[in-house]
């Protein structure tokens, strides 16, 4: 009766299992799209704005002989999802994605069309976007990607009546974030909010801090593969004023049992327990959302303070350039694909963008702002992005998916002082480039 | 446990009806269900764990991302699991996380599950409202409790003295705390309720004469209801040690292996190598590693504890 201590043995089994069977849905998938059905598939993130690419579709449906499918995969899946099916049977015709990293490793595998045929029988498809944004969809020098939905530059949040309170005005240099960072922690209140369970917020302040200190070429040489660049002086310096700013006090002290995800940031700079936050574009509208009256009246946004001394352009952004829609070389309806991507510049598209939150990056955005949800604040976001000599892509878009985890860790030990100097740059230079 | 439990009786009634000869049958005198019976489940294991296994166990030995097609790699993966001292560290982590969960809800469910065995009609409310966590998925529990243990919305901000600033999931020691107490939340009831039906089972003329022969409750407790939970305190410990080590979405949800890497148990890395870094071979080398550090541990856990051969404890009543 040995096979009672079958128990763990399988259960362990099913640990495995649970693995294996997961594989194996790979080829099983639950997405509809691909193979020919006579129909081009478009898969996209799974949110609030489908509703704007339903519309999309229909619209592009009535003129079109070949019809078009939309196909969403709900959000925190999308990623993993999208890597399982993309060299499978129910592969889509054209996706939705973060350009950078997260389609360097298709392009490697052979999976994706250069758009650069497309761009010559129609330019308007480079022309009509900023050239910052276009670029980050840009691998080896050839084009996979046309953006689509919004920019979303990471900028400094704050809270305009805990501010007063203390007498600190929006920060414009890093003096003035230090000096505010003291004022407001003699008036008892977080300096700054910081979801740092969720990691990706922590990364924010690297990603600006790098740039204001040794400009994108940094950056960009670690990426390339010249693991030298993260040991050399400007990373130095910039782990030096982030350290310099955590001892400080600027982020508290259980900014890693915090996230944004759960709305605890967010809260703490709406409830006046904190003055700045540093986040994506997403908090306006988030602010909106749980807090409508902090949003209209109390909530300060600017862009990230300058640097003195720094080789970097104070006028550079970091975060999310934009999204993208990349095509599938074993597409079978290229003419079909290449209208409906024209239509990501048309007025009506970059109306109905602007109408759900969105900031398109199209050339004519600018005639619509006036007609976006919150006119003033699309106004600010898109003069930053047009004026940009630099729009880094967030690192962890930039570096390959499988590097991420590391780079979390990573920047979340730094921060809390569980790595110092050279265990940060160790890390970063043990993450894989390509 | 003998074999017979491996086939559902419906099955067993409708073969009989249907006139078969029952298979098996090896003329010695005792009939026993032959092997034949034995094959649904056979087949259900075999496809659902013994074939993913093999195919895990192959995925072990290539380099795969899922995008082209598995490459060989011979050891490579396993040369480098070896030397991740992350990997050292989930195994380390799994094993204690288990042994803390084992160390904390014996002890509570078997004093609980001998309390509510009690007919009295408090104690079957209490134990009703006790078992209300099994209703609730492990996912579930765990976000209610990332949501009550908020440094700044949740309980900490309230109880200073005892949370201090509430950075509960920023340090190693208190995470591995918020995840031993979340299990031991969870999983105590599902124990309690064990050794409640073993207590209950307790022959009532065992605690008669120890009356007699002048035993109080606390003697009573231990030389007669402790040893009679011997089997039952064996299986409760043999499942904790199953959930622990395959403890998944307490650690997904509440702490997502950090800070860093510091409650980054197996299952979890196995889960961020496949579904984040996309290292199916490194992935799948871990999931075998898993299957032979439970074999290992199983049989230890028989060895010690005899369970191969256990005996009723109602042998003479």
């Amino acid at each position: 009766m040995r096979q009672c201590a079958r128990f763990p043995r399988s259960s362990a089994g099913a640990a495995a299992l649970a693995l294996a069977l997961s594989l194996s849905a790979c080829g099983g998938g639950t997405g509809s799209a691909g193979g020919d059905d006579g129909r081009i598939h478009v898969l996209v993130y799974g949110d609030a704005t489908n509703k704007v690419e339903k519309q999309l579709i229909a619209d592009f449906n009535k003129t079109s002989d070949v019809k078009a499918v939309l196909d969403t995969i709900p959000g925190a899946d999308y990623q993993a999802k999208l890597q399982t099916i993309i060299n499978s049977k129910q592969a889509p015709d054209i996706f939705f994605n973060w350009g950078g990293g997260s389609i360097k490793p298709f392009v490697e595998a052979g999976l994706l069309l250069p758009l650069d045929d497309f761009i010559a029988k129609d330019p308007g498809l480079k022309k009509k976007f900023l050239p910052s944004v276009f670029n980050s969809a840009v691998v080896d020098g050839k084009a996979y990607g046309i953006p689509m939905r919004g920019t979303q530059p990471v900028l400094l949040f704050s809270n305009k009546k805990v501010l007063k309170d203390a007498g600190v005005r929006q920060p414009e240099t890093w003096q003035d974030l230090l000096a505010a960072v003291k004022k407001l922690k003699a008036e008892g209140v977080t300096p700054i909010a910081l979801g740092g369970g969720d990691k990706w917020p922590t990364l924010m302040w690297f990603e600006y801090l790098y740039d204001r200190v040794a400009g994108p070429g940094l950056f960009q040489k670690a990426l390339d593969g010249d693991k030298e660049a993260w040991a050399g002086a400007g990373s130095r310096k910039a782990l030096g004023m982030l350290r310099d700013l955590a001892d400080a006090g600027a982020f508290g002290t259980n900014y890693d049992s915090v996230k944004f995800t759960d709305q605890g940031s967010p809260t703490l700079l709406a409830n006046g327990k904190a003055g700045f936050e540093l986040m994506g574009s997403w908090e306006y509208a988030t602010q909106q959302d749980s807090h409508p009256e902090f949003a209209e009246k109390n909530l300060g946004y600017s862009a990230f303070p300058t640097v003195e001394g720094g080789k970097g352009d104070p006028r550079n952004l970091v975060g999310n350039t934009n999204n993208f829609y990349s095509v599938l070389k074993k597409t079978k309806h290229p003419e079909a694909v290449a209208e409906f991507l024209k239509l990501q510049y048309s007025d009506k598209f970059v109306k109905a963008q602007l109408g759900v939150g969105n900031l398109p990056t199209t050339t004519n955005t600018e005639k619509f702002l006036d007609t976006a949800a919150s006119p003033h604040f699309a106004h600010f976001q898109y003069d930053l992005v047009k004026k940009a000599p630099d729009f880094q892509l967030s690192w962890d878009q930039a570096y390959p998916q499988k590097a991420t985890t590391s780079m979390y860790q990573a920047v979340q030990r730094f921060l809390n002082g569980g790595l110092d100097e050279d265990g940060f740059i160790k890390a970063m230079q043990a993450l894989p480039t390509s | 446990m003998t074999t017979t439990s491996l086939t559902p009786p419906a099955t067993q009634r409708r073969r009989a009806a249907s006139g078969g000869r029952p298979p098996g049958r090896s003329g010695t005198g005792t009939s026993r269900p032959g092997s034949a019976w034995a094959a649904p489940a056979a087949v259900f294991f075999a496809l659902f764990a013994l074939v993913p296994l093999v195919l895990v166990a192959a995925l072990s030995l290539s380099s795969w991302d899922g995008l082209s097609g598995p490459e060989f790699v011979g050891l490579g993966n396993w040369k480098k699991l070896l030397d991740d001292p992350v990997m050292l560290k989930s195994l380390w982590l799994s094993v204690l996380l288990t042994v803390l969960g084992v160390a904390i809800q014996t002890p509570l469910s078997i004093l609980l599950g001998v309390w509510a065995a009690g007919h009295q009609r408090n104690r079957a409310v209490l134990s009703a409202i006790y078992f209300v966590p099994l209703l609730l998925s492990a996912t579930a529990v765990s976000v209610l409790w990332r949501a009550v243990l908020d440094p700044n919305f949740g309980v900490p901000a309230q109880v200073s003295w005892l949370f201090g600033d509430g950075n509960l999931f920023g340090v190693q020691s208190s995470a591995i705390g918020v995840l031993v107490f979340v299990s031991a939340w969870q999983f105590t009831p599902l124990h309690t309720l064990i050794y409640q039906g073993a207590a209950r089972a307790v022959p009532q003329v065992l605690y008669q004469a120890a009356r007699i022969d002048g035993a109080g409750t606390v003697r009573q407790f231990f030389h007669i209801t402790l040893p009679q939970l011997r089997n039952s305190i064996i299986t409760s410990m043999i499942l904790m040690v199953v959930g622990g080590l395959t403890t998944f979405e307490t650690v997904l949800i509440l702490t997502q292996g950090g800070p860093g890497t510091d409650t980054t148990i197996s299952a979890f890395y196995m889960y961020q190598k496949a579904f984040k870094s996309y290292d199916y071979g490194t992935a799948s080398a871990i999931g075998v590693l898993l299957v032979l550090v439970a074999t290992v541990i199983s049989l230890i856990m028989v060895r010690l504890s005899g369970y191969g051969k256990m005996r009723s404890t109602m042998e003479g009543l």
